[in-house]
């Protein structure tokens, strides 16, 4: 029996697109993978957990990033996190989240230094980016549906991977790809939430997580509902 | 002269689409002044009262309780139910009367305020809702600040435990501050006024910058949104002159019961997650349909299910149907609520037995298109 922690970094501030419900869609997949779960809610004030598997981080306004991100700098946890994708845990991070762990992005008209875990540098556009998006995952070689709602435009540096090419929608600004990787780290800008809406994803953040390979899940409406979504996103 | 030809223009066009398309006729003649007349609004609303009420939920009903009230002061005009863009007010003003009781999209209330310059303006509640469209909770308050300080003149009055409301009511310089012992925010973790992580002690807050719930210039009990709306509905026409009047809750919590062959259908609009968390929390019986849509005012987008927790819904039948059935199938099905899927309404509600009584949790499109049926 394995067992994977769950850490949903400032839910409180990093949650307005509904990203929230990554957490528990992987809680959920893990109980058909025989995992053992717990998902923990870090509050802006408490240190982060350091024995996290898979951290999360979601999509928010400007003061509210800017709020994460300095709590983040805060005391121990920017170690914990780099201690932590050491050890193997993984890192999905939605929009926000995911410039806020980029080496620099903007809010509120300033650009400030991100965490600088993924090798992305973030700035606003001049439209912002607001519809249904489908990429193929460079990592899965499948298709990936979500919603995207940003302002962004996120440019990789040479250690950073796209995450998935674009199909419909626009991603990282470009048209061309969406979100990036690098290891066990993950980011995107795809809601949905992208973890509801393609639940192998939620599978594949078990396996690495954990360390484990897992048999295929058999549930019937999370693979008509991934389907659907593929196939009405032309 | 251009006023008077636009306005009779858009009035044929009015009537012509009641009569030849039969359609409802609410916001072509709005939408057709406007076109030939852009400053028709501010034109019109001169030499009368004219009230606004925004927010992100409760605006039609409480609107109707304004115009009760106001009715008894002299005549009233307001907008189409429902009809809440610039081209809904302006339809609205094109009656003529002494009052004008105007329901107002949270994104287009400024606009309004800075050309019908309006005695008074009800904000009720802005939560997370559209986000398509409206973006960011934060930007639609800082428009809303914008707007208040910008009109010296106008009395603003709103609902303090909900900090957006607070700024713009703080941005004006005529202001009452209702307080109802306040209540908790999906979207209140940062101060929208200064940006710092807001400082909450239970349901009330008080931010280091000034911002808070506390002293209110009226104090009322904690109770629902339908009692809230209502109350603030009161409270406005109050203010205004007028007499308050006992007020239908069922009616402000925008739910209608219908009758389908033997089955009683308690249909009420959810749209986001304020309205749907009200909405469950009132559930009594053991049996639901939830209609999911997600058209632009459903919102494109349905991520926002994720933000409800469903926990009511545990162990009773659940149906779901709508475009969009299955964003809440899954979602209820990772809760560990498991639903039964229909492709629509009609199918749903056969499933149920004669004599039983179904409450019904409808999208905004799906909720208009079983009322107006």
């Amino acid at each position: 029996m394995s067992q994977a922690r769950i850490i949903r970094i400032h839910n409180e501030l990093l949650g307005t697109y509904g990203d929230q419900g990554n957490a528990e869609v992987l809680a959920f997949r893990a109980k058909f993978h025989g995992i053992t779960t717990t998902i923990t809610d870090v509050r802006y004030n408490d240190p982060l957990p350091t024995n996290g598997d898979i951290y999360l981080l979601g999509g928010a306004e400007d003061a509210a990033q800017l709020l994460s991100l300095e709590a983040l700098l805060r005391g121990d946890n920017l170690e914990i996190l780099h201690f932590a994708i050491e050890r193997g845990a993984v890192i999905l991070a939605v929009c926000a989240g995911f410039q806020i762990i980029g080496n620099k992005f903007w809010a509120n008209g300033k650009e400030v230094d991100g965490l600088g875990l993924l090798d992305v540098v973030s700035v606003p556009g001049e439209k912002r980016l607001v519809g249904d998006i489908k990429t193929i995952s460079t990592v899965l070689g499948f298709e990936l549906t979500g919603f995207e709602n940003h302002m962004g435009r996120t440019i990789l540096g040479p250690t950073a991977q796209a995450f998935g090419k674009v199909v419909t929608g626009n991603g990282n600004g470009d048209g061309k790809f969406d979100g990036a990787i690098s290891g066990n780290i993950f980011g995107t800008y795809m809601h949905g939430p992208i973890l509801a809406r393609n639940p192998e994803l939620a599978d594949l953040l078990l396996t690495r997580a954990t360390g484990r390979k897992y048999a295929q899940i058999t549930d019937p409406l999370a693979l008509k509902y991934a389907t659907w979504r593929r196939k009405v996103i032309k | 002269m251009r006023l008077k030809l636009s306005i009779l223009i858009a009035k044929l066009a009015g009537t012509l689409s009641i009569r030849l398309l039969r359609k409802s006729g609410e916001t072509i003649p709005g939408r057709i002044l406007l076109a030939l007349y852009p400053r028709a609004i501010s034109i019109l609303s001169q030499n009368r009262k004219i009230i606004c009420i925004s927010g992100t939920n409760g605006k039609t009903s409480t609107t109707k309780a304004i115009v009760e009230i106001i009715s008894k002061l002299g005549s009233v005009t307001t907008s189409p139910s429902g009809s809440n863009l610039d081209r809904g007010v302006a339809t609205a003003l094109l009656t003529k009367s002494e009052y004008a009781v105007l329901e107002v999209d949270e994104l287009h209330l400024p606009r309004v305020i800075s050309e019908a310059k309006p005695v008074a303006v009800l904000l009720l509640n802005l939560t997370r809702d559209q986000l398509h469209r409206m973006h960011e909770v934060k930007r639609v308050a800082d428009k809303w600040a914008t707007a208040a300080k910008s009109a010296p003149e106008t009395i603003f009055i709103g609902d303090a435990d909900d900090p957006f409301v607070a700024l713009a009511l703080n941005s004006a310089a005529k202001s009452l501050r209702v307080s109802f012992g306040g209540r908790k925010h999906l979207d209140g973790a940062v101060c929208p006024s200064c940006g710092v992580y807001l400082n909450w002690s239970g349901n009330n807050y008080k931010c280091s910058c000034g911002l808070t719930n506390s002293n209110p210039d009226e104090l009322f009990e904690a109770g629902t949104a339908a009692y809230r709306n209502a109350t603030l509905a009161n409270f406005i026409g109050k203010v205004l002159g007028g007499e308050a009047i006992a007020i239908n809750e069922q009616a402000l919590e925008r739910s209608v019961d219908r009758e389908y062959n033997g089955v009683t259908a308690n249909l009420r609009l959810t749209k986001n997650p304020a309205s749907w968390t009200e909405a469950l929390n009132s559930i009594s019986g053991n049996e639901v349909i939830l209609i999911v849509n997600s058209r632009e005012v459903d919102g494109i987008d349905t991520s926002w299910l994720w933000d409800i927790a469903f926990t009511q819904l545990s162990g009773k039948r659940v149906i779901v149907c709508g475009e969009r059935a299955l964003d809440i199938a899954y979602r209820l099905h990772v809760e560990g609520i498991e639903v039964e899927l229909t492709s629509n309404f009609d199918e749903a509600i056969s499933k149920f037995a004669k004599g039983s009584r179904v409450h019904v949790l409808a999208a905004y499109t799906a909720f208009h298109e079983l009322v107006n049926a």
